[in-house]
């Protein structure tokens, strides 16, 4: 199996490269991304590319011709890019590399990173969605994924090649840049003290075993990918030690300046997370990867908490302290 | 004067309550239920209500079931049918029918309610949940038991679910309530690989036929306004 792994330079991206670099089953590892891993990984070539840049993307999907894709290139808004660059790098990504690759003719499968977005959290909809259940996004992001999946599933039928879509709840991981990880490590904590709802999140080494595990399988269709249990957003903030603060509707706007310039910007579907929650049923994924149901929301949110800070190295006289 | 020894354990089971609360350690399940606050609540609601459950042996010691309750107001019956089963039957059942609306839909979530979906029904039944789905409320007929939308009940029949009648009886003013548990009613034979439509109506209406029986057979004879 060629494959070939975009945003192999996120957190993700790099766990997934490293499980495929160990499987005897591929026989040829290349990833891409703008930023170069943290971290070497063995018998896997990276390209440097911003997917923006399309003609260098093109060019690398022809060279490698991919029997499979993984498909990780997708920018959260926020996270390491502007919400408009963040779209502009997942369109521009995921029109050269999947269409390339299916006008190559070679491709077999595709695995594509996807979230619980797509669901939406309109007023009446179903709290706890599984697959079944009809996607209707009522954020900019979970529109930009609806429309990722669209063209995958888009390319997927026209050469018969099953596409998985993992709808990930919100990744969070000791070193994964995430707005709800960056927020609840706040000090103080804003939350909706009108709603306070549940959510789920999964840990960014189940969310890697997940998407190999669906290589592996060739699964067909959409899969949510969500850490068993839930917690509000309180509950979190007490569970860090931190201050929960409970807001009421017209002070959001200050908030969310203050905690931008804090460091956490809260993207809109940050805020619909805080106002309607998101979680979603994962039994389906649990059955191909069961080591996700050892590790539980209020787990993985206590991790959260536990993970140090960054630590500033000084630099003495020609060595590293 | 000292505290008995009772009370100083209550005082201190409340008091390591409300630490492991202020340090988020409790459960909030992924609907937004609070099972301690809803056991907490539920003695409460029975020193202020006196409930007497008929048949809550028939509710599945473990495992989804779907209850189609029949109510007047359809406000008072759900808490009152959760209460009676919590400690007749020792299970928490959810009840589905809530306002998505803040801040009585984050009320309502915590004690154990849900949105009245189809999707968000067969979500609880396949988390094993026992799940309450109200019949309309007849407002001038409070003795006849409303109707039920079939997709409500369908999610039942994926889960494996037994589809059990209930009807919740009695009044908020004396505060006296009789639930009535009913056998369970026959899922539909099916003639293809999906159940027709026709075959939820008629379940539908075999739920509502169950409640009523439930309802007449509680009830002394009264006069003809009442829906006898």
């Amino acid at each position: 199996m060629r494959v070939l792994v975009t945003g192999v330079g996120g957190d993700l991206g790099r766990k997934v490269a490293l499980l495929l670099a160990a499987d005897p089953g591929v026989s040829d590892l290349v990833g891409t991304d703008m930023y170069p891993p943290r971290g070497r990984v063995r018998n896997m070539t990276f390209r440097l590319i911003d997917p923006r840049d399309r003609r260098p993307l093109l060019r690398l999907v022809r060279e490698v011709e991919p029997t499979a894709i993984v498909h990780l290139g997708i920018y959260e808004p926020s996270a390491r890019s502007t919400p408009h660059e963040a779209w502009e790098r997942t369109e521009s990504a995921t029109l050269a590399v999947l269409g390339e690759a299916a006008d190559l003719g070679a491709l077999e499968r595709v695995v594509l990173r996807s979230g619980l977005e797509v669901y939406g959290r309109g007023r009446g909809s179903v709290t706890v969605p599984d697959e079944a259940v009809p996607p209707v996004p009522t954020s900019a992001f979970g529109r930009s994924l609806l429309e990722v999946e669209r063209l995958a599933f888009a390319t997927g039928q026209d050469g018969g090649v099953p596409v998985a879509a993992l709808r990930f709840a919100p990744l969070v991981g000791p070193r994964f840049p995430s707005p709800l990880g960056r927020l609840l490590r706040l000090p103080v904590v804003p939350f909706s003290a009108l709603a306070d709802p549940p959510f789920s999140v999964v840990h960014a080494d189940d969310a890697a075993a997940a998407v190999v595990a669906a290589l592996r399988a060739g699964i067909d269709g959409p899969l949510n990918v969500v850490a068993p249990g839930a917690v509000t957003v309180s509950q979190a903030a007490l569970m860090g030690r931190r201050l929960p603060l409970g807001l009421l509707g017209p002070e959001w706007a200050l908030v969310r300046r203050l905690t931008a310039a804090a460091g956490a910007p809260l993207p809109s579907h940050l805020m619909e997370l805080l106002h309607r929650g998101r979680t979603a049923c994962g039994a389906r994924c649990r059955e191909l990867v069961p080591a996700i149901a050892e590790r539980t929301t209020a787990d993985i949110v206590a991790e959260l908490h536990g993970w140090s800070d960054p630590a500033r190295l000084q630099l003495v006289q020609g060595e590293a302290a | 004067m000292t505290a008995s020894p009772g009370v100083r354990g209550a005082l201190g089971a409340a008091a390591a309550t409300l630490r492991r609360r202020a340090l988020g350690r409790f459960e909030i399940d992924e609907w937004g239920a609070d099972p301690e606050l809803v056991d907490l609540l539920v003695p409460a609601l029975g020193a202020v209500t006196r409930i007497r459950v008929h048949g809550a042996t028939r509710v599945p010691e473990r495992g989804p079931a779907l209850l189609v309750v029949g109510s007047r107001l359809g406000l008072a019956e759900p808490f009152v049918v959760v209460a009676g089963l919590r400690r007749a039957a020792g299970r928490r059942a959810r009840f589905a029918g809530i306002p998505d609306v803040a801040p009585i839909g984050l009320v309502l979530r915590r004690l154990g309610g849900a949105v009245g979906r189809p999707g968000e029904v067969a979500g609880l039944l396949h988390a094993g949940h026992l799940v309450l789905v109200t019949l309309s409320p007849e407002w001038r007929r409070p003795l006849r038991a409303g109707t039920v939308e079939p997709e409500l009940i369908h999610p039942a029949l994926g889960a494996g679910a037994p589809i059990l009648p209930v009807a919740a009886m009695g009044g908020e003013i004396s505060g006296r309530w009789q639930v009535v548990v009913g056998e369970p009613i026959a899922p539909p034979r099916r003639r293809t690989g999906r159940h027709s439509p026709l075959a939820l109506a008629e379940l539908a209406d075999a739920a509502r036929a169950g409640v009523q029986e439930l309802i007449d057979e509680a009830s002394p004879p009264g006069p003809s306004w009442l829906g006898r």
